[in-house]
């Protein structure tokens, strides 16, 4: 199984100022393959950048990223990145954004035509089954990102690399795609390295979850959450266990608030 | 086309309203009513005034028809839509593609730009005389002018367009493993192609202008031409058709463009329609 290892890693940013504000200082953390692992700190602890660093999008000044034990040194076709602000190009339809995926790894204009019926079965497998020739601006933010999901999934990552992929959806929406990743992560086992700032979301979803401290950003305290999979099975937000991790998570992440 | 008709009609079938409404409320009908009352009021105000100050409506479409009938009007139009489609499409060219270059490659961008900028901003008609003294009296010093009119716009437009491609998502295809020129073709480009018909709009009004400044101080023939020697003369039923040309030439270039922009940009949610 795939694994990301993050070792002694060292980012400093340059502040507009000039001065050099230490983002992240000798960051160590063991993802393991198959997991699904969950980052959660205040805003500014550097959870966002490490994801970037991850993704080959950003360098960083010391230490080492290794996945399957080598040295990354970019953007890996072995890892998928969701974003945030998803990132679909306006005037590509759906499928040919998803088409993306592949394309730009395997650096072809035309795909085959076992790949396009890929894409297809993708997009049925993200619950957009006929909406294939719509433009992003068609539609609604929610199914947007379930073109950002299909996107990063049609590439078949070993990694799965999100960024507070439902951040900007309301409650509902949010609620519905938290049970769809999860279905979809035990159909398509892979790492997945989530970030978010919603510690009831970093719970429902993961095994573990990692919280930093303010900056420069380290691990504060990693939680393993043993609530019985699938989780949509039942209530698991209602479980006392999940009320008892949410606890200490918040009492931890309260101290570097 | 389908879409705006449904909204246009079937609104007001719901309602219930007259079918004057539904008339009143089509674009089509809007536009012949308020041709028929501009014609109207040129008629009044014509009936009023000397010919020699507005012509009538009648007397300008007795014009037209002899000097199309003469062949005058339709090979004046002809010695003017070549150069100015000449000028105008290598202005749209290299416009285009020197915006595009000028947009990403920034260093060149800083060298370049001043005296792009410097250029522009001195009006076409203090050139003529030099165009005239390095390249004659001829069709070369009308292509050039038409050119030039052009060429600045295009390429400002484009180079402003190109320059603000979306960071973000150069940055989504680069952790696809997209490769400078994948990223080019697949975030620059589109990202510019509406600013390419936003400067092709205006490189089409320039261009206009150019060459019937050219014709009239340059080469002495084609519409520019007429416009001079029926307005020194004082027939102005006459002036009136090649005013008429170019207005149709203006109108259906327009047409043309909005058309192009319509077809090739399918993916834009328009806020006004």
């Amino acid at each position: 199984m795939p694994e990301l290892d993050f070792v002694n890693v060292r980012k400093s940013y340059q502040s507009p100022t000039g001065e050099n504000l230490l983002a992240l200082a000798d960051f160590s953390l063991k993802v393991d393959g198959g997991r699904f692992v969950s980052v959660v700190g205040p805003s500014g602890c550097g959870k966002t950048t490490l994801l970037r660093m991850a993704a080959g999008l950003v360098p960083w000044d010391g230490g080492e990223i290794r996945l399957d034990g080598d040295e990354l040194t970019g953007p890996s076709p072995k890892m998928s990145m969701v974003f945030q602000a998803i990132g679909l190009m306006p005037w590509k339809s759906v499928q040919s954004n998803v088409a993306l995926g592949i394309q730009l790894q395997a650096h072809r204009r035309k795909l085959t035509a076992e790949e396009t019926a890929h894409v297809g079965a993708t997009l049925a497998m993200v619950g957009l089954k006929g909406f294939e020739h719509y433009y992003p601006h068609q539609l609604s933010g929610g199914m947007q990102q379930r073109v950002g999901l299909a996107r990063a999934l049609v590439r078949h990552p070993e990694i799965l690399l999100m960024d507070e992929p439902f951040g900007a959806l309301d409650a509902q929406t949010r609620a519905v795609l938290q049970d769809e990743l999860l279905n979809l992560w035990g159909r398509v086992k892979s790492t997945v390295l989530f970030i978010t700032h919603d510690l009831d979301e970093a719970i429902y979803l993961s095994d573990l979850v990692v919280i930093m401290g303010r900056r420069p950003g380290r691990i504060k305290q990693v939680l393993e959450v043993k609530l019985p999979r699938p989780r949509y099975s039942y209530d698991a937000r209602a479980e006392p266990e999940f009320a008892h991790l949410r606890s200490i998570a918040w009492q931890s992440i309260k101290e570097e608030l | 086309m389908t879409q705006s008709a449904d909204r246009l009609t079937s609104p007001a079938k719901r309602n219930g309203k007259s079918a004057l409404t539904v008339l009143a409320s089509n674009h089509y009908v809007l536009t012949a009513l308020s041709a028929i009352a501009f014609i109207a009021l040129w008629q009044i105000v014509s009936m009023n005034v000397s010919p020699v100050i507005l012509p009538s409506p009648g007397n300008v479409a007795a014009a037209f028809v002899e000097l199309t009938a003469s062949g005058e009007l339709i090979r004046a139009t002809g010695q003017t839509i070549w150069p100015f489609a000449i000028g105008l499409s290598v202005a749209f060219v290299i416009g285009t593609s020197l915006g595009l270059v000028l947009g990403i490659f920034r260093p060149a961008a800083r060298i370049l730009d001043p005296y792009i900028f410097i250029f522009w901003s001195i009006p076409n008609i203090a050139w003529l005389p030099l165009f005239i003294a390095w390249f004659g009296v001829g069709q070369l010093t009308l292509i050039i002018f038409v050119f030039v009119s052009a060429v600045f716009p295009q390429l400002l437009t484009v180079e402003a367009g190109a320059k603000e491609a979306d960071s973000f998502l150069v940055e989504v295809a680069r952790s696809l493993g997209g490769t400078k020129s994948e990223i080019l073709h697949i975030v620059v480009l589109p990202a510019a192609l509406p600013y390419i018909f936003a400067g092709l709009r205006i490189a089409v009004g320039r261009a206009l202008v150019g060459i019937i400044v050219g014709q009239l101080l340059i080469v002495a023939t084609g519409i520019g031409y007429m416009f001079q020697f029926y307005g020194e003369t004082l027939s102005l039923a006459k002036y009136f058709a090649p005013l008429i040309v170019i207005a149709a030439l203006a109108v259906a270039l327009n047409r043309a463009v909005n058309w192009a922009e319509q077809l090739l940009i399918p993916w834009k949610s328009r806020a006004f329609t």
